[in-house]
């Protein structure tokens, strides 16, 4: 059980980058559309970084942040200053991805022979700390990149909601007129908010290359960027609400996890492999959005 | 009052992309006066205002404050100079605190949300205004978000106050406070530029008059020197005068064509009656004129009379037939017609032809469909009848709707309504910003479909659109009707009175009983 | 021929150029020389009778997955899980003829296959909008969701209830040739399929442009207040509009194991559902547009599988040319947008000055 519980916090870590920064990008009145295709490039990208430098995987993160910091760029760029469809374009991305993901792969790497490998992130126990019965395995045993969440979600409920970085942006998703006459440059913020999204994305993505399963394949991510992307809505916009969105989740994929190297018998593999997906599913009609943010989806256009 | 002008623009010219909307505009602002800047609607008032507030960019001409050419990109710009604007749709997050509102674009890093709350609310109280600054905007009245908006000038010390037809939103009694404030404002040495359509607050505030029509400035004058006639001509172009209500008796035998018995709409999610207990009859071939501030319930009534959101009480009878659980469908086959207030949104589909929208209410029906095919001949003749019979400015009826300015957008939806309402049409603001010309054909509509003996409810916050179309007059407040009266017997002090929630002593109302 | 509609042509043909001509430049990193490939794609599809038919087969499966993606669209609904109704009519498809094959005339068979495939993609498509309809939940997430669902549940079925006899890989029995969708010229592959999906693609059109039923789709997706206002009950709306989408997505399905594949393994087609998209949007929304954009896509996909015969190209030369195209038909939009804008502020000018 406790194994359980610690492997739901780390499977929960790629998810909640992902939904953290999709919180701030949804809040100043974008939906990051791209997240898939995101996260499989800060997958490819820190993996091939990481292999290419002989298995050093700072070089593997910053490659990935870079990567989901262009992809984002693009994403940005053509939703956000030329005013186009956000879903569209966000589903044109993701195909993209694909592509540029598979075939570098095989311009750097040809067809290979055996199977490439990085070694992951290994979980450090903090000293002291992980000995704590009960709590100790399972939140002081992680990875760094689960470490730095630690940091992260309380500093971004508290840019949220008590920073005026954090008002300006929840006043541009609210009401873009109010924060443009109040001399918030609309259309700056909300790019620089997606930006933010892509380097969060980006870790997110290689966590399941570097940081997790030491390899990459095409469908590595899954659809689990999807899954950041639900959780953000589920959360109700706010960051502690996504940490809760993603430890249901990830615990979620833990079990899957569990019940598939067990052999479950009963069920088959396929239900567990499905269940998160089901879970949003369920999670999604059960939930009537409550703090929307009123402009999500729509361009800025000024008039005059 | 100072000599050289605080403000000055030269020669503005402003083009959009349907429409002139400035050329060659001038004019002198200086502290210590109101200029009230009057026109129709559509004339380009608000625009030379947005174009100083910094909102538009003039393609032609000059902007100077304190004598500066000055460049004014943004309202930020015109903050830093001192120049706030207070537009008709208000730029504030309505899920945001009053003083989260204020501060938005003012502080830096990390903020003490109590502390502001108390600048707030020192300042609310210096100017005399009732506000807690930790309300939620979007709970506020209309009246009152208003008030947060001046504050929030206020907060950054604007030495011009630019509003925009701000008495539209408030009740005859309110207005006559806004302007007692816009007034002391002025004596305090700022200026105010006051936008209206209204010559009785033309005359009631300003010092200095400038007139606009078509885009251009047609009159430049002090307020001593001219009087409501002139202003007028020179707003029109000729004179005009509001229409006068001929009374018409209506006699009790005629059958009732629409009445609403005890009627309550609870908003689900607020847990509050948006209305309570309403109760009205009009009968065929009359008009009842609903008074009311709009936010007062104006557009639960029309959700419950078109069917639009279910009555949680009470009952709905069309020609005596009880609509109460009939669907939006079915209410507009027995004859129902509804001009609603926000047309673009409910009245039509921009980006749908004028065919298209006049096909919109019947695409169940088989005046235009035969065998599930749509006969679109048909319906494009049937659609070009009627832009030659309500003088519709468009290409065609294959125009899309987006095409066509908001008057002509109106005359559209009013000829399918006026179709489809066989019975009973109900008018919700049916000349909000438009200009005299459509406006006074609008009237000529209703009063003629009220000849061909329909049951017509007309809502209005226009009291003179009101007084002359009504037969009888309702006045709507906080949800309720307070009180059903004969036109004859009231005036603009009493509807006043009972458009802000006060009841006329006894004597003075009479009240229809059915 | 009105400026905006040769707006639309021109800029999506050059769009649909710079696409190609990025996925081009990215040859060179294989050492490749684009312009030779290119022109061998190009060349190659015309090399024989069979190659190409070749590009009216792979189009197929797409003509139903962009409807499935562009009727909904109209009705401002994002089905994502044109994808998973696809693969639940591959799965009904090859369970029902399998179970059909033998004991009936095959044409009945395929009728009655086709059929059921037809509803049951509806339903399954027809929940998501149900569960909007119902519970107001984002059908983006569940119809991107419910892909999932039924690529686990395709998997599961290959392992188990519609396993091949042989029991050695998650696939099924071949199909016996009775139940092959007939072939429509001799000495390819191109079958009736084909011609169902553009008597799909015109039946859509005609539905959404000369039916009452259509325009209040369209109604519903421009305006959902007025609509509202105007007696159209859009929550029943959602359900239909979904349901034919999942069952066009369905009979797609059905076209591809019945039409081509004749059996159903792991794995199948994995991006018709994102190319119906590319498609649809290319096709600016309009059904009969879809029909040539589908080709377009076939020819590609031909294509791209024979440069990777060639010259080693690898098959992920498809999805970048599906991206690069349809990032450059999204700038095309905006190119659109400017250039109507421009036209209208010069035609003002000209008002003005008269």
């Amino acid at each position: 059980m406790i194994e359980l519980l610690a492997r739901t916090v780390t499977m929960g870590t790629p998810l909640l980058y992902g939904s953290l920064s999709e919180v701030y990008a949804e809040r100043s009145g974008v939906m990051n559309t791209a997240i898939e295709g995101i996260f499989l490039m800060g997958a490819w990208a820190g993996f091939v970084a990481a292999y290419q430098s002989g298995g050093n995987l700072a070089i593997g993160l910053l490659a990935a942040m870079l990567a989901g910091l262009l992809t984002a760029a693009l994403y940005g760029w053509i939703c956000i200053y030329l005013k186009q469809h956000q879903i569209v374009t966000g589903t044109a991305i993701n195909i993209l991805a694909l592509g540029i993901c598979a075939f570098f792969q095989r311009v750097i790497f040809g067809v290979p022979v055996t199977p490439l490998i990085v070694q992951p992130l290994q979980p450090i126990a903090l000293p002291l700390l992980s000995e704590i019965p009960v709590i100790g395995p399972i939140l002081f045993n992680q990875n760094i990149l689960t470490y730095a969440l630690f940091l992260l979600v309380p500093l971004a409920n508290f840019v949220l909601f008590k920073a005026s970085l954090g008002l300006s942006i929840r006043s541009i998703g609210e009401n873009p007129e109010a924060g443009d006459v109040a001399g918030i440059r609309v259309d700056r913020l909300r790019f620089l908010t997606i930006l933010f999204a892509g380097v969060m994305c980006g870790v997110g993505g290689a966590f399941y290359s570097i940081g997790y399963l030491g390899m990459f394949t095409i469908t590595i991510i899954g659809g689990r960027g999807w899954i950041a992307f639900a959780i953000c809505f589920l959360g109700n916009w706010k960051p502690l609400g996504v940490l809760a969105g993603t430890l249901v989740f990830g615990f979620a994929e833990a079990v899957a996890i569990l019940m598939q190297s067990r052999g479950a018998g009963l069920f088959p593999n396929e239900l567990f492999i499905a269940l998160p997906y089901i879970l949003t599913i369920v999670l999604t009609v059960s939930r009537r959005s409550f703090n929307v943010p009123a402009t999500l989806g729509v361009p800025y256009r000024k008039e005059g | 009052m100072s000599a050289a002008p605080f403000v000055e623009l030269r020669h503005i010219s402003k083009y959009f992309a349907k429409v002139i909307a400035n050329h060659d505009v001038s004019m002198q602002i200086r502290k210590g006066e109101v200029l009230a800047l009057l026109g129709e609607n559509g004339a380009g008032k608000s625009t030379i205002m947005k174009v100083l507030y910094g909102l538009y960019r003039a393609e032609e001409g000059q902007i100077l404050v304190d004598g500066q050419a000055q460049a004014i990109h943004s309202p930020k710009d015109a903050m830093a100079l001192g120049i706030a604007m207070i537009q008709q749709h208000f730029a504030l997050v309505q899920a945001h605190t009053v003083t989260e509102n204020i501060i938005l674009g003012l502080v830096r890093g990390r903020y003490d949300i109590r502390r502001y709350d108390r600048i707030v609310a020192e300042l609310a109280a210096k100017h005399g205004f009732a506000i807690e600054p930790t309300a939620t905007v979007g709970d506020l009245p209309v009246g009152v978000q208003q008030k947060v908006e001046i504050l929030k000038a206020l907060y950054q010390n604007a030495q011009l106050l630019i509003m925009d037809e701000p008495t539209a939103v408030l009740t005859p009694q309110e207005s006559d406070l806004l302007m007692d404030f816009v007034k002391q404002n002025t004596r305090a040495g700022r200026a105010v530029v006051f936008i209206t359509h209204k010559l009785r607050e033309v005359m009631e505030v300003a010092d200095h008059i400038v007139v606009m029509r078509g885009g251009r400035v047609v009159g430049d004058l002090r307020k001593a020197e001219t009087n409501e006639l002139e202003l007028s001509r020179l707003m029109v172009g000729k004179e005009i005068h509001d229409r006068t209500y001929v009374e018409d008796v209506v006699h009790d035998s005629r059958p009732v064509g629409l009445e609403l018995q005890n009627v309550s709409m609870r908003d689900p999610k607020e847990d509050v009656f948006r209305i309570q207990n309403v109760t009205f009859q009009v009968r065929q071939g009359e008009i009842l004129g609903i008074a009311g501030v709009s936010g007062n319930g104006q557009s639960a009534l029309c959700d419950a009379i078109t069917g639009y959101r279910p009555v949680t009480a009470g009952r709905i009878l069309l020609n005596g037939q009880n609509i109460t659980d009939r669907s939006v469908r079915e209410r507009i086959r027995l004859g129902l017609g509804y001009v609603p207030s926000d047309r673009q949104r409910y009245g039509l589909i921009l980006s749908m032809q004028l065919t298209e929208n006049m096909f919109l209410k019947r695409s169940f029906e088989n005046t235009w469909v035969r065998r599930g095919l749509i006969d679109a001949r048909k319906l494009a003749a049937y659609t070009t009848e009627q832009i030659h019979a309500y003088d519709v400015r468009a290409t065609g009826p294959d125009a899309t709707a987006r095409s066509l300015s908001g008057g002509n957008q109106q005359k559209v939806v009013l000829a399918r309504e006026v179709d489809m309402g066989s019975q009973v049409i109900v008018f919700d603001q049916p000349t909000r910003g438009l200009d005299l010309g459509a406006t006074d054909h609008i009237h000529r509509t209703i009063l003629n479909e009220k000849k061909k003996g329909k049951a017509i409810v007309l809502i209005s916050a226009e009291l003179s659109e009101i007084f002359g179309l009504s037969d009888r007059i309702a006045v709507i407040y906080k949800g309720e009707i307070v009180g059903i009266y004969r036109n004859r017997d009231l005036n603009t002090e009493k509807i006043g009175l009972l458009m802000a929630g006060y009841t006329l002593e006894g004597g003075a109302a009479y009240e229809q009983q059915d | 021929m009105s400026s905006k509609t040769r707006d639309l042509l021109l800029t999506n043909v050059l769009a649909v150029a710079a696409g190609l001509t990025a996925s081009g430049l990215l040859l060179l990193f294989l050492g490749a020389n684009p312009l030779v490939t290119m022109g061998t794609l190009f060349g190659s599809l015309f090399r024989d009778s069979y190659t190409f038919a070749d590009i009216f087969v792979k189009a197929t499966p797409l003509m139903f997955t962009a409807l499935a993606f562009g009727l909904p669209f109209q009705a401002n609904l994002y089905n994502i899980g044109a994808q998973g109704q696809f693969y639940i009519g591959s799965i009904t498809a090859v369970g029902l003829s399998l179970l059909l094959q033998g004991r009936m005339p095959g044409l009945l068979a395929l009728a009655i296959v086709a059929l059921v495939s037809f509803l049951l993609g509806g339903l399954w498509g027809g929940m998501i909008g149900w569960l909007k309809a119902r519970f107001n939940a984002n059908e983006f997430l569940v119809s991107m969701m419910s892909t999932y669902v039924a690529l686990n549940l395709m998997n599961y079925l290959l392992r188990t209830f519609l396993m091949e006899s042989k029991a050695e890989y998650p696939q099924t029995n071949p199909l016996a040739q009775a139940v092959w969708l007939p072939i429509v010229v001799p000495g390819t592959r191109l079958h009736v399929g084909f011609i169902l999906g553009v008597l799909a693609c015109v039946s859509v059109w005609v539905l959404l442009y000369k039916t009452a039923l259509g325009f209040r789709i369209r109604a519903v997706g421009s305006n959902k207040d007025a609509a509202e206002l105007a007696g159209i009950n859009y929550k029943r709306l959602y359900v239909v509009t979904f349901f034919i989408a999942g069952a066009l997505a369905a009979l797609g399905g059905f076209t591809e194991v019945n039409g081509v594949q004749h059996m159903l393994v792991q794995g199948f087609n994995p991006g018709v559902g994102a190319a119906g998209i590319g498609i649809a949007i290319l096709a600016n929304g309009n059904p009969l547009g879809m029909i040539f954009a589908a080709i377009l896509f076939g020819a590609l996909n031909v294509g791209g599988t024979i440069m990777g015969q060639l010259s080693g190209i690898p098959s992920s030369i498809n999805e970048l040319m599906l991206g690069f195209v349809m990032v450059f038909v999204i700038l095309a939009y905006y190119v659109r947008e400017k250039l109507e804008d421009r036209r209208e502020k010069a035609r003002l000018k000209k008002a003005a000055s008269l």
